[in-house]
């Protein structure tokens, strides 16, 4: 009996240290980074010093005397208009492919074919259509990009949502007079909303980490936020302090917005294809 | 209202706005980008395009450069998407038991996969860095001596960097997937005395196999993409040892200019993933045939 529970506690503090490990292999760079972001100038350089009186001056020049907000705003505008769009355009779509099954499963496919197709094969197009167009270095040009692979994940996500949703639902609605847009509208969106908000959430994530679509299309004077870290890339000594808190400015909320996204985000990856 | 029947049924109305903005956005442009593929455009002589028909793809033969930098990327997706299906896996199986401190785990290990990849880029280039970097300082106590992104490392230093990025994505889908198995089965092999060995080898993973797929597909196209971590860390060098294929169609169109070779170079990586896609789903598909 001993012997049973000698070896249970064993596996236990085997476990726990083995996960243990992989906390420390994702902390670490978080914390280093911050750590460097308070350095003062002249210790931003040294890996050795781990023990320093913290300076907010790099936070100063980052968040005062630099565009960086301004680029953050441009990525929370290009954000927040892409996933608009998104949502517009994908919820009652979404609808469609779920209640009347519209285009079969074919049309689900070409969802996530949409939502996987390489930027290699659009950017080219897009930057030529952007440039007659004049928008190069806008925000609508990015949206545009955004688009291409947001909208087609916000619809696969609300697809599986809806399939949750029971019919009686609306049919109850029918009989009460509503007609099915209205059902629709105001009976099913609203049962949904942890689920839209679930899938603004991740697209919103999404446009905001990409730097591929924005380096191109809006790679001067109107940059997202992703495109101004990638400009710490030369490495001088100094700037390693301002390019950890651009990091840190661009990684912080998403973070946070992670921890509401991760228990829905299954369910919107499967796209109602695959009952987890 | 309901039996109304007009010209237009409602499922297809609500189809209407989507239909017309991935017209625009997605549709248009994929059909441009093959027409472009066909034609001579430099985006130094836009005035002057002409029709070379096949001319881009043929010239792909022999091109070195192009798919030098199709074999790095299959080294990168394959070394990358191995180590964190296994990592993923074996994470998934640590956090399914019962544990205290399950939920808070998770949502620590599955932070990495949220953020933007020019920033992982640029922490590992720093941290990873011979003068700068903490990590080779570390090392360096122990008398260890890495250049991690010197000739002949600098691929796999970026495979582990994508590792740490997304293994946590390998393993929300396969936890995911493991919390949603029926108990039955499991209950049975405890019954009939099975080893833990055993009862992952012919329970959980033949159970698993769908969930697996969708995730190694998924993560598989993802990992083609990649683009960031060469941008930020090594630009393709040393030589071309680390261009992977997005780097390269972005060197060719935007650095060089060649837009038309570009485009057919993008329309060739698409045929190549599509059949690795049905190479994958096949040998899953017969796997699970022979059992």
């Amino acid at each position: 009996m001993m012997g049973h529970r000698l070896r249970r506690w064993i596996t236990e503090v085997g476990v726990l240290g083995i996960l243990l490990v992989a906390l420390v292999t994702v902390l670490f760079p978080y914390f280093w980074i911050l750590l460097v972001s308070l350095k003062p100038v002249d210790l931003v350089s040294r890996p050795d010093v781990w023990l320093f009186s913290p300076s907010a001056l790099n936070w100063e020049e980052v968040l005062l005397r630099s565009d960086v907000p301004r680029y953050l705003a441009n990525s929370v505008l290009v954000g927040l208009a892409t996933v608009a769009l998104a949502l517009v355009t994908g919820a009652p779509a979404a609808y469609a492919f779920s209640r009347f099954n519209t285009g079969g499963g074919p049309a689900r496919f070409a969802i996530l074919a949409a939502e996987m197709m390489p930027p290699a094969v659009l950017i080219v197009p897009l930057f030529l259509l952007m440039y007659r167009l004049a928008l190069l270095d806008t925000p609508l040009a990015v949206i545009a990009a955004h688009s291409t692979f947001i909208i087609p994940v916000v619809t696969w996500f609300l697809i599986g949502f809806f399939d949750e949703v029971p019919r009686e639902l609306e049919e109850q609605a029918m009989v009460d007079g509503y007609t099915r847009f209205q059902a629709f509208y105001k009976v099913v969106l609203p049962t949904v909303r942890p689920g839209l908000a679930a899938a603004a959430i991740f697209g919103f994530v999404l446009s905001w980490n990409d730097m591929f679509y924005a380096l191109i299309l809006s790679g001067g004077k109107n940059k997202t936020l992703p495109v101004a870290i990638a400009g710490y890339w030369t490495f001088r000594g100094i700037e390693m302090g301002k390019m950890s808190v651009a990091i840190l400015i661009a990684i912080v909320p998403v973070l946070v917005a992670s921890f509401f996204v991760q228990r829905r985000l299954v369910k919107g990856l499967g796209g109602g294809a695959v009952k987890f | 209202m309901v039996t109304r029947h007009s010209r237009f049924p409602l499922a297809h109305r609500m189809l209407v706005p989507l239909g017309v903005v991935l017209l625009a956005v997605l549709i248009y442009p994929l059909l441009f980008s093959a027409w472009i593929s066909l034609h001579d455009y430099e985006l130094t002589a836009l005035q002057d395009v002409r029709f070379v028909g096949l001319r881009h793809y043929i010239a792909l033969q022999g091109d070195g450069s192009f798919w030098n930098a199709m074999g790095n990327t299959l080294v990168f997706v394959f070394g990358a998407v191995a180590l964190e299906t296994l990592l993923g896996f074996g994470l998934a199986l640590l956090l399914h038991r019962p544990n205290r401190y399950r939920d808070f785990f998770r949502a620590i290990l599955l932070t990495p996969m949220f953020i933007t990849p020019i920033a992982v880029g640029l922490m590992f280039r720093f941290l990873l860095n011979q003068q700068l970097g903490v990590i080779p300082y570390l090392l360096g106590k122990l008398g260890i001596q890495i250049d991690f992104f010197g000739p002949g490392l600098a691929l796999y230093s970026i495979i582990l960097i994508d590792v740490w990025q997304w293994t946590p994505f390998m393993l929300l889908l396969l936890l995911a997937g493991l919390e949603s198995l029926p108990a039955a089965p499991f209950e049975a092999a405890r019954v009939d005395g099975a080893s833990a060995w055993f009862t992952l080898r012919k329970v959980t993973l033949p159970l698993l196999k769908p969930v697996l797929l969708v995730a190694l597909i998924i993560r598989g196209l993802d990992a083609f993409k990649i683009f960031e971590y060469i941008y930020a860390i090594t630009r393709g060098g040393p030589g071309e040892s680390t261009e992977t294929i997005l780097y390269h169609i972005y060197k060719v169109g935007f650095r060089f200019f060649r837009l038309g070779e570009a485009a057919a170079k993008a329309y060739v990586l698409i045929a190549i993933t599509l059949l690795l896609v049905a190479l994958l789903y096949r040998a899953m598909r017969t796997a699970e045939e022979r059992r």
